[in-house]
């Protein structure tokens, strides 16, 4: 298996199409009450980090890029605060 | 002046009080620098998410900053001579903000749902009108 196949999902047809159209959710941290993107808050941050201390891409959290970037920068922030793990074993 | 936020962390054998003396103490270089601190919180003994310096917690204290860059540089000298100072983060902020952070308040306020109202709900479920007696016999 080649990488160009391994990214395609492994259920879609020959035809190189998906093999559903799921509709994409909207960013949820755009609307217009959605919780400030901050360092501190842990909790919030903790929806985009896996269990393994990764930062979630935004391929699978549905961020727009931009607030990808500001959740990026803030885990960062509270990474170097101790406040969450760069890595949990 | 620009707005900052900025967090340090004390070693965790220092007593509470040594930590306010520190507040002010960082507090005391911002005003002389012709800045203003307008909020000092306190988070308390925390864990650590790892070690630092072989300490498992750590005090947090976060000051707001109102103030120019040569206030926040003097600061920051400061804080990297202090032996105490475990680790320290200063960021610029838009706007500082005048409540408790996040920090202070996350125990009350669950996450956000007041635009969908609470959860659960009651799945459309309505009792039943009472039957009356009188409706079956006529």
């Amino acid at each position: 298996m080649s990488a160009a196949e391994v990214t395609e999902t492994p259920s879609a047809p020959a035809t190189g199409r998906r093999a559903y159209n799921r509709k994409r959710r909207s960013c949820p941290l755009s609307g217009k009450n959605a919780p400030k993107i901050d360092y501190k808050n842990t909790r919030l941050l903790g929806q985009y980090i896996t269990d393994g201390g990764k930062i979630i891409p935004a391929r699978i959290s549905g961020l727009c890029a931009g607030k990808q970037r500001e959740i990026a920068t803030a885990i960062k922030r509270a990474r170097f605060m101790a406040l969450i793990p760069y890595v949990v074993y | 002046m620009a707005y900052y936020e900025s967090v340090f962390i004390a070693r965790q054998d220092v007593t509470p009080q040594q930590v306010e003396q520190m507040a002010e103490q960082f507090a005391g270089i911002v005003s002389a620098q012709g800045g203003k601190v307008t909020k000092t919180e306190n988070w308390g003994l925390r864990n650590l998410a790892y070690k630092i310096n072989k300490n498992r917690k750590g005090h947090y204290v976060l000051m707001n900053l109102d103030a120019p860059a040569a206030a926040v540089h003097e600061l920051e000298r400061n804080l990297r001579i202090n032996e105490d100072v475990l680790r320290f983060m200063t960021v610029t902020v838009d706007e500082l903000e005048n409540g408790p952070s996040v920090m202070m308040r996350k125990s009350d306020d669950r996450y956000e749902r007041d635009d969908r109202g609470p959860r659960g709900g009651d799945r459309g479920y309505r009792p039943r009108p009472a039957r009356t007696e009188t409706e079956g016999d006529e």
